[in-house]
């Protein structure tokens, strides 16, 4: 039997360590099953509420301009304004930059904080930290990125990873730090499941999903038994933690591979053309599709990297100097692919009345400064900026905070990013008081107390 | 004595825990009252006091309860809730006691009679940083709040001084009327202040900056002292969990006076899950190990280090029967002897003989050479392994590797003719065994053509002065300085000056297009300056903390660095390259990570890190040297098998760590178990992973278990975990099925030969782990194997293959 204690509710003194956390999850094979996940909440150690909600988590990789995009200053200098016009969309009142002419169509769906801010230094990884896990790194403390604490409060829904990142973890963005893309201290059972290879490729399959065909049943079969066999005489391994996660990480690939229903949800020639090429035939828009095959599979949380690193292509990272693009090269390169993935991805959703159980959260990891650079392009500026989010509950339409005249600093209501991770983690329906068990068994709380949603957003 | 813990307090890299090592025999129990002897310098002069119990040179625990302060004459000193407070100029002895047991303090007060001198450089500046009024959040963000700018952590107190003596139309500071001072009543709430409420109108920082602003709000002068060393008490302790330890941090200004600064420091802790450190200085502590914490005042930074020893003591039998083979050893057992980790046994001959193949060559012994390891009597034999591994040419393919990764040869960014020759330069420096120091000089200060001189290419990759600064750092002292690019290091020492005096020493290279494809021909020039933007003016070229250069010398300021950089007296250099050797063959670096050498992330074992780097220096930077003394260490010959506690320990090599092989190490190792070699492009069949000489070959193998990607000199490029897509990979994927299934490989030929499944079994058992099978593996495999019957042989001897190689004691190196 599973211990559940320290799971959900708060349970300090119970004298858990990360120890026995590390041991359920090598029974619980990465999260729970199900049956273990209704004895839990038989338990009441898991809230009740909104269990089926999910999330899909564009991360903005590279940091869009603010004021070129959701947040435009028409009436500023034009060296603020820069190049762009304002454009009316679908909600009254709520204008966007020209660039995202389909998000417009779709902005009864979205509502916006325009008053986002972190104050670590200007540096990509520290705001991918922040904005993902809601704290920076220090005093040798990783913490884990909100799909991970979701995978270890709510465990697995199907036989499909409970948190999964698309295509492929952060690579490199100049700072050297770590990006909050897995578990942290939760450990590396819970790590997101990382997709690794690019599903707009004609020949796209889950890198290894499926066994080759010369081996059938029987002789998986018989690996798995020749296999246990060698691998249990030798008990070298009690003290590595990598050790126990092989481990499980051979029962998770196992159980994955021969489910056909999670096969099934990365087989994208299951799709219909016309729908594949609504949300374009790249790389971020063929994950946002198997975002949402995966939702509807069962997955619980999808991180979406729009772009991988701001060195080895063309991102939202428009310094304008080489070799980055400047504000107009967003306009031809990246402004065109983002907004029709993303304005397909809210159509499908809606039109499948998947949308309130989904919440699709746009995030980056700062803005950018407020002065157009002499190179035509604009640094990094985490005073202020804006982020985005749709169904889960939230209300479209609206928005929340406001910049200053230059979208320099917020104005009004500023939001920091631990009040986004609660955002994300109240629209899941969990508790912001949850402990999660932090290194040496020491509670952490989900998020830093104090910070609670943005409730203008529900 | 309290004398004895002071070295601790510089800025070095000394360290107390130095002194807890050498107390392995029983100590001596005394208490102490800390700081032992002090001088209060003016009437604002305070001093608080701690008594500390001491277990001989260590500081095991505060004692709170019951503990009495007196002075020998109140009216030259006074106690007041355990603080000192001067009363009058002469000299005074103050007395603690707990129980029958006492300790004093001998205390001089000076400088009564004079009006003490509020310094907005030391005093006021050390408030707003530590009020976080200068701090990135707030006004020391690069644009400044709300219109006011102060210098992040008050790296600049002449612009500091002038945003708050002169902008706003002087309204910061009002001489006539000091509470009426927008730097008083903002920040203590009398206005509305967006940063709230950070000081109220009766705490010292109040009365302290309106004391400075009474006394006339007196400028920042050249004259001013200044701090000249930091020093924090306790420097070393010895705790258990759940003890509280109040810190002490003293200044030490260029004057001679000292100033007790523990409300103005800036406190962290390097493990939070080992203490935790309040505002005040008062540490909790929280689990077993080791933390430093971290004291910050004024842009220095000292360690305080608290170990927290595992419970249950050990008999000191338990060490002392434990084999030492050299300096690694005795500091090794030290170290866990204080901490009550007991060490592993020894491994195996097969294991070690595994793990010295792995670790030394990157490659798995063959079954003929484990075969003959195993078979052999001689008690000499792993040493003449140990001599055998480093003299081999599969060495130079290695270490080539591993310094192609660290000097980022990469053929994204450079000619192919351009990248061969930058290789080629490295491998033959291996193969030389040049001497780590000669290698740094020859790359730093090449000139000539990139093709004929490889390490040229290194200023072809990094061509901007503040990138070869940054890189120069990462890759031979271990540590970035990337911080102190826009203002000082908040984590070291380095300043905003010392990283643009360090850029400028690259000002002056210059390279220019040569005859042929990649080739480019680096030079120095004999004039030129990097600007440093905050000052608009050059730095004098100088290499961090080492000696300027006048502008005007012609000479190649990059041999100035050089030198600097080599010199014994560098502590930097030895230790980055000695932490990186370390971390090949423990798996941890004695600093983790790696490429993470600083003042406030301490070592492990700080004694074993002096000690194997100076064991570096004397042995002339010959790194073949240090590799000997770790392969024949005890310490590395250690069983990975945990024994009671040890199973916890991640970081002092009570046992050795089983780690995943690398990724370059595993492809190569399933080649050679399998007999079916990789194919690599366009290079000769038969060449292994680690025989490439860049990472542009493309291998999902290699992507997938963590091969990096060479654009930056960070270790962190590269990572060893296991994850769901490797498992899914090592299943399913065509890298092992492949090898296992190709023609003529060793499957094939031990059927071929009719080899029976024991035999078989045997085999695949010493090329995949070096070991023979035990008699239960081999019965139980053997009854396994027969259970299918009409299955094809060859299928069969695969699928034992194939456990064997998806196991753990295959996949990791043990």
């Amino acid at each position: 039997m599973l211990s559940l204690t320290g799971r959900g509710q708060a349970h300090t003194c119970d004298g858990i360590t990360r120890r026995d956390f590390l041991q359920v999850g090598t029974l619980g094979a990465i999260g729970l099953s199900l049956p273990d996940l209704l004895a839990a909440k038989a338990q009441g150690a898991v809230a009740k509420n909104h269990d089926e909600r999910a999330v899909i988590m564009i991360f903005n990789l590279g940091a869009p301009s603010q004021l070129d995009t959701f947040d435009m200053k028409p009436d500023a200098p034009a060296e603020i304004r820069g190049p762009f016009k304002p454009i009316k969309t679908n909600a009254p009142g709520l204008e966007i930059s020209e660039i995202f002419p389909m998000h417009a169509q779709h902005a009864d769906k979205f509502s916006l904080v325009r008053s986002c801010y972190h104050t670590a230094a200007a540096v990509h990884d520290t705001g991918h930290q922040m904005m993902q896990t809601g704290r920076l790194f220090t005093g040798g403390i990783n913490t884990p990125h909100a799909g991970s604490a979701l995978a270890y409060l709510r465990g697995r829904r199907s036989d499909l990873p409970p948190s999964v990142i698309l295509p492929e973890p952060m690579g490199p963005t100049g700072g050297n730090l770590p990006h909050g893309q897995d578990a942290g201290f939760l450990g590396k059972a819970y790590d997101p499941f990382a997709l690794m290879a690019d599903p707009s490729k004609p020949a796209f399959k889950v890198p290894d999903l499926l066994p080759p065909p010369e081996i059938g049943e029987v002789r998986l079969e018989r690996r798995r038994k020749l296999r246990s066999i060698v691998d249990e005489t030798v008990n070298h391994f009690a003290g590595s933690d990598n050790a126990k996660l092989l481990d499980s990480n051979f029962e998770a690939a196992f159980r994955m591979m021969t489910s056909p229903q999670a096969r099934a949800a990365f087989d994208l020639s299951k799709e219909p053309t016309e729908v594949r090429e609504r949300y374009g035939m790249n790389r971020f828009g063929q994950c946002c599709l198997l975002s949402r095959r995966l939702i509807e599979a069962g997955v619980r949380f999808v991180t979406v990297n729009t772009f991988l690193t701001v060195f080895n292509e063309i991102t939202w990272d428009i310094h304008g100097s080489n070799p980055f693009t400047s504000i107009e090269g967003m306009r031809n390169i990246v402004a065109p692919m983002y907004d029709q993935a993303y304005s397909a991805l809210l159509e499908d959703l809606s039109r499948r009345g998947m949308l309130d159980s989904t919440l699709v959260c746009n995030l980056a990891e700062f803005g950018r400064t407020p002065r157009v650079n002499p190179a035509g392009g604009r640094d990094h500026w985490p005073q202020c900026w804006t982020v985005y989010f749709a169904g889960g509950g939230v209300k479209g339409g609206r928005v929340v905070g406001m910049s200053d005249r230059i979208g320099g600093v917020p104005a009004e209501r500023p939001v920091d990013p631990p009040e986004i991770l609660a955002t994300i983690y109240h629209s899941l329906g969990l508790d912001l008081e949850t402990k999660l068990p932090g290194p040496q068994g020491r509670p952490f709380p989900l998020v830093d107390s104090g910070k609670h949603e943005i409730r203008e957003l529900f | 004595m309290i004398a004895r813990l002071k070295h601790a307090g510089g800025t070095g890299f000394a360290c107390g825990v130095l002194m807890l090592l050498a107390s392995t025999a029983r100590a001596e129990e005394s208490i102490q009252l800390i700081p032992g002897q002090f001088t209060l310098a003016g009437a604002a002069a305070r001093q608080s006091l701690i008594l500390e119990s001491f277990s001989g040179p260590n500081a095991v625990g505060q004692i709170t309860a019951g503990a009495a302060f007196t002075s020998s004459d109140p009216k030259i000193v006074k106690i007041e809730e355990g603080v000192a407070i001067p009363v009058a100029n002469g000299k005074a002895s103050l007395t603690a006691a707990a129980g029958d047991r006492t300790a004093t303090a001998e205390v001089t007060v000076r400088d009564m009679d004079k009006p003490f001198p509020w310094s907005f450089r030391n005093h006021v500046e050390s408030i707003l940083s530590k009020s976080g009024c200068n701090s990135g959040a707030c006004h020391g963000a690069l644009a400044g709040k709300k219109g006011f700018k102060l210098s992040l952590g008050a790296f600049d107190p002449t612009a500091d001084y002038f945003s708050i003596t002169r902008q706003a139309r002087a309204r910061r500071v009002v001489l006539s009327d000091p509470g009426r001072s927008l730097v008083l009543t903002k920040p203590s709430g009398a206005v509305p202040h967006k940063g709230g409420l950070r000081f109220t109108v009766d705490s010292p920082e109040y009365q302290v900056m309106a004391a400075w602003i009474a006394s006339g709000a007196p400028a920042p002068q050249e004259s001013d002292p200044r701090l000249n060393r930091l020093e924090i008490l306790p420097a070393a302790s010895v705790l258990k969990t759940g003890a509280l330890q109040q810190l002490i941090v003293r200044a030490y200004f260029t004057d001679g006076h000292a100033e007790d600064v523990t409300r103005w420091a800036k406190f962290t802790s390097s493990n939070e899950s080992v203490a935790q450190v309040g505002g005040l200085g008062l540490a909790q502590v929280i689990g077993h190990g080791e933390a430093a914490i971290k004291a910050w005042y004024l842009g220095w930074n000292v360690m305080a280090t608290v170990s927290v020893g595992y419970e249950n003591p050990l008999p000191a039998a338990a060490f002392a029967g434990a084999e030492r083979r050299n300096f690694i050893d005795e500091l090794v057992l030290a170290k866990l002897q204080n901490l009550n980790l007991p060490p592993s046994g020894t491994a195996t001959d097969a294991e070690f003989l595994r793990r010295a193949f792995i670790d030394t060559i990157g490659l798995l012994p063959t079954v003929a050479e484990s075969r003959a390891f195993l078979a052999d009597r001689s008690p000499q034999k792993r040493d003449q392994l140990v001599d055998d591994l480093l003299a081999r040419p599969e060495f130079v393919d290695y270490w080539a590797y591993k310094w192609s990764d660290l000097l980022l040869v990469n053929s994204e960014k450079l000619r192919p003719a351009a990248m061969w020759s930058y290789y080629q330069w490295i491998r033959n420096n291996v193969a030389a065994n040049t001497p780590w120091n000669e290698l740094a000089r020859n790359l730093v200060t090449v000139t000539g053509s990139t093709l004929q001189n490889g390490a040229a290419n290194f200023f072809v990759l990094h061509q901007d002065p503040p990138e070869l600064a940054e890189t120069i750092s990462v890759a031979f002292l271990g540590m970035s300085i990337n911080c102190a690019k826009c203002h000082n290091h908040p984590l070291e020492k380095w300043t905003n000056d010392q990283y643009y005096g360090m850029a400028n020493l690259f000002a002056r290279v210059r390279s220019k297009e040569g005859p042929g494809d990649g080739n480019h021909v680096i030079y120095s020039v004999t004039a030129g300056e990097w600007v440093q933007p905050r000052t608009g003016k050059a730095q004098p070229p100088r290499p961090l903390d080492g000696a300027a250069a006048p502008f005007e010398d012609e000479a190649d300021r990059r041999v100035r660095l050089a030198d600097w950089l080599t010199s014994p007296e560098n502590p930097y250099f030895s230790r980055a390259i000695t932490n990186r050797v370390w971390a090949n063959f423990f798996g941890v670096g004695l600093v983790e990570s790696v490429d993470d050498l600083r003042l406030t992330n301490p070592p492990s074992n700080a004694a074993l890190f002096d000690a194997a780097a100076q064991y570096l220096v004397d042995h002339r930077y010959d790194v073949k040297a240090l590799m000997r003394a770790i392969l024949l260490s005890a310490t590395y010959a250690r069983s990975s098998q945990p024994v009671g506690a040890n199973s916890n320990d991640q970081r002092f090599y009570s046992r050795y760590y089983p780690r995943r092989m690398m990724a370059e190490v595993l492809l190569d190792a399933l080649s050679q178990v399998s007999g079916s070699a990789s194919s690599f492009g366009d290079y000769a069949p038969g060449t292994r992973a680690v025989q490439l000489p860049d990472v542009s070959v493309n291998s999902y193998f290699l992507k997938t278990f963590g091969r990096p990607l060479r654009n930056i000199t960070c270790e962190c490029e590269r990572t060893a975990q296991p994850s769901m897509v490797q498992v899914l990979h090592i299943s399913n994927g065509d890298t092992i099925n492949q090898k296992l299934a190709a023609k003529g490989n060793r499957l094939e030929q031990m059927l071929a030969a009719n080899t029976p499944h024991e035999k078989i079994i045997e085999e695949a058992y010493l090329a995949a782990l070096s070991r023979f099978p035990s008699d239960t593996e081999k019965s139980k495999l053997l009854a396994a194997l027969g259970e299918t019957k009409d299955t094809d042989p060859r299928q069969l001897i695969e699928d034992l293959y194939w456990s064997i190689l998806s196991s753990k004691e295959f996949l990791f190196n043990h």
